[in-house]
């Protein structure tokens, strides 16, 4: 709805100093600075602001996008702990808030604002879990009132489905990298086992800093209602990673494939919950030896399938001869 | 008794049987300024004053106002036992519906503008105290065995309260609600965090950018003009704040509209004659409810005045909707 992309104009300066100022915004509300902000946002960069956000709603969008952008996608697209405070004091602080003024007009949708407040709560996450309390402390990071979260009708799991979301798209742009690379010959292509691997493990490497409270988000996600979308993010995210694999089978396997990358993936995950040796190395050598068993069952079934064709060729034969040695075969 | 009743019925029959007809707004001569508004609509024209709706009643602008205030002077004392009469008590779900909806986060300034008897001020205070608990009691539960650190700064911090705690303002035109309201808070022992502040919704008496939620349960169609009330919000509440409406609705199952309809125009007034002693206050409820705009106007309404992500819920059918919007 055009109503709902609206211009949202806020001061330059007064943001700037408003962020050295109020950086503890819940302690100072009544700031004589928040009283200039029409809204207290943040502007987004040109090159930020034609960007889908990634939020839990346009994965698939995002999710089709990478496939086709490869060489498109910049890094702040998925950069989860982009540092408002930072992009701000880079800017140059040239204009004061005018509400009626036309210069350095930047907007930024409803979407947006969602994305950033929930990008901003990831911070909160290891003080207050994944729960709205983290949201609403982010919102007033950002200057928003602790009310906004009502924004977030699922709270918490819009925040663990924004995280996920946000996790696969950096994992699809690590692949399209490494895919790019092996394109232009800078680097071998590895094995598929191999690469299965990498990619399980710098996916599940990203979970690292919020390992404490993840058994709490994987509940959160088993939640009836975030089902659905918890099992199309895995199911994305295994699909790329089949794709970047090599894989474009059009029968039974590509089912076949992504179940058991399905399966490897979750009990990897589970596992390093509880795994506590160094750098969870623990984790690493179960899914060397998951993968492992999916290689060898692979291999099996296709010997089984050989050592199946010669048996019945061997039968068959033994039973020609017999015909043969009874007679039975002559045509009198 | 029963003789008493009947002469009480018979004349609330004779009012029903006038009030009916939808379409005759202003022939019932119940008061006295009925005569006034086809002479006034005469000199209103010419005089470029304009007229609004008091019910099915057409109006002076200028004079809605005071005959809202008369409406609310009568019915304050049996405010809230009228309310648990016409609605059978649901209106305490609807109120907790809306408190659990909005979810306040410790530390949040409420205001509830024509919050009259403090209904909502009260849960709001309630839920607020509930969470913090909850906090503390988890906070507690993780410190069951707090080091030496730990132990030293719950010293140090003994003076500071912590992060703001939480306040409802009640906002009210008429004094007379703001009373009963006191003395409901009195009688529950209910006084920290809770101020009682005679305003117009119109024009508020707060500064710029105070609160963090602004809330008007069943309050803004008796407001003249309802964009000056949500400009008005748009103004005192912070950025991020948020806007919520809890009000009567359009009903929009047939079947249920009608059997609304008749309990409304049969039922309401008898109430409100019997148990309050007054039967043309009522008549303007459930006639108000009807000029009230519907859904979706009421929420194109609120995103002109500047609200951002603009949301309703329908309760009972559509007899109550709550609208909730941000100021981003």
């Amino acid at each position: 709805m055009a109503a709902l992309l609206r211009g949202l104009r806020a001061g330059r300066a007064l943001r700037g100093l408003s962020r050295v100022v109020g950086a503890p915004a819940a302690a100072t509300p009544h700031s004589g600075l928040r009283g200039f902000h029409r809204a207290a946002l943040r502007l987004q960069d040109e090159s930020k602001s034609d960007k889908p956000p990634s939020s839990s709603s346009s994965s698939y969008h995002e999710h089709y996008q990478a496939h086709h952008e490869q060489d498109g996608a910049e890094a702040p697209r998925g950069d989860p702990t982009s540092d408002p405070a930072a992009e701000e004091a880079s800017r140059p602080n040239t204009s004061f808030q005018d509400q009626g003024g036309e210069q350095d007009e930047e907007y930024e949708t409803e979407e947006q604002l969602q994305a950033r407040v929930l990008a901003a709560a990831l911070d909160f996450v290891p003080l207050h879990g994944w729960s709205t309390e983290a949201i609403a402390a982010a919102a007033e990071t950002l200057g928003l009132s602790s009310a906004s979260t009502g924004m977030f009708d699922n709270g918490a799991g819009d925040l663990v489905l924004h995280f996920i979301a946000q996790c696969n798209s950096q994992l699809t742009e690590i692949l399209a990298e490494q895919h790019n690379q092996v394109q232009l010959g800078q680097a071998e292509a590895k094995r598929t086992a191999d690469f299965l691997r990498d990619a399980v493990e710098t996916r599940l490497r990203m979970h690292i800093p919020y390992i404490q409270s993840w058994p709490q988000a994987m509940s959160i996600l088993l939640l009836p209602h975030n089902i659905p979308d918890g099992l199309k993010h895995l199911s994305n995210l295994v699909d790329d990673m089949w794709y970047y694999a090599g894989d474009r089978s059009t029968d039974m396997n590509w089912y076949t494939k992504r179940a058991a990358l399905t399966g490897i993936y979750n009990t990897t995950e589970l596992v390093m919950l509880q795994d506590s040796s160094p750098d969870f190395q623990d984790t690493w050598n179960f899914l060397d030896n998951r993968i492992q068993d999916v290689v060898n069952m692979a291999a099996t079934a296709k010997q089984a399938q050989a050592t199946g064709e010669t048996v019945v060729q061997g039968l068959m034969g033994a039973a020609v001869t017999l015909k043969n040695l009874t007679g039975l075969n002559q045509r009198r | 008794m029963a003789a008493s009743m009947r002469p009480l019925l018979r004349r609330a029959i004779r009012y029903s049987h006038r009030n009916i007809s939808v379409a005759s707004a202003g022939v019932a001569g119940r008061s006295g300024c009925c005569r006034g508004p086809s002479t006034c609509r005469c000199f209103s024209d010419v005089a470029g004053d304009r007229s609004t709706h008091f019910g099915f009643e057409t109006v002076p602008e200028s004079e809605k106002a005071k005959k809202v205030y008369k409406v609310f002077e009568n019915v304050a004392q049996k405010y809230d036992t009228m309310n648990d009469a016409m609605s059978l008590g649901i209106h305490r779900l609807w109120k907790d519906i809306l408190l659990h909806v909005m979810h306040p986060q410790p530390g949040a300034q409420l205001l509830d503008v024509a919050g009259g008897t403090g209904d909502i001020a009260f849960r709001f205070l309630d839920y607020v105290r509930a969470q913090q608990e909850r906090q503390k009691r988890r906070a507690a539960r993780s410190m069951q065995t707090p080091s030496w650190a730990d132990i030293s700064n719950s010293y140090s911090s003994g003076d500071a309260v912590g992060p703001q705690e939480s306040r409802a303002v009640v906002c009210d035109i008429n004094k007379e609600m703001l009373r009963v309201g006191k003395q409901k808070a009195d009688s529950m022992g209910i006084s920290a965090g809770l101020s009682w502040v005679t305003g117009d919704a119109e024009e508020l008496p707060f500064d710029d950018d105070l609160f963090d939620v602004y809330t008007i349960a069943f309050g803004i169609r008796n407001v003249t003009h309802i964009d000056q009330a949500l400009q008005e919000a748009l103004r005192v509440l912070k950025p991020g704040g948020r806007f919520m409406c809890l009000e009567f609705s359009k009903v929009t199952n047939p079947v249920l509209s009608r059997l609304y309809d008749e309990y409304s125009f049969k039922m309401i007034p008898v109430l409100g004659e019997v148990i309050a002693g007054d039967w043309k206050s009522y008549q303007y409820l459930v006639e108000s409810i009807r000029k009230f705009p519907d859904q979706e106007e009421f929420q194109h309404m609120i995103e002109d005045a500047g609200f951002y992500c603009v949301k309703y819920h329908n309760f009972t059918g559509g007899v109550v909707a709550l609208h909730s919007g941000f100021k981003l």
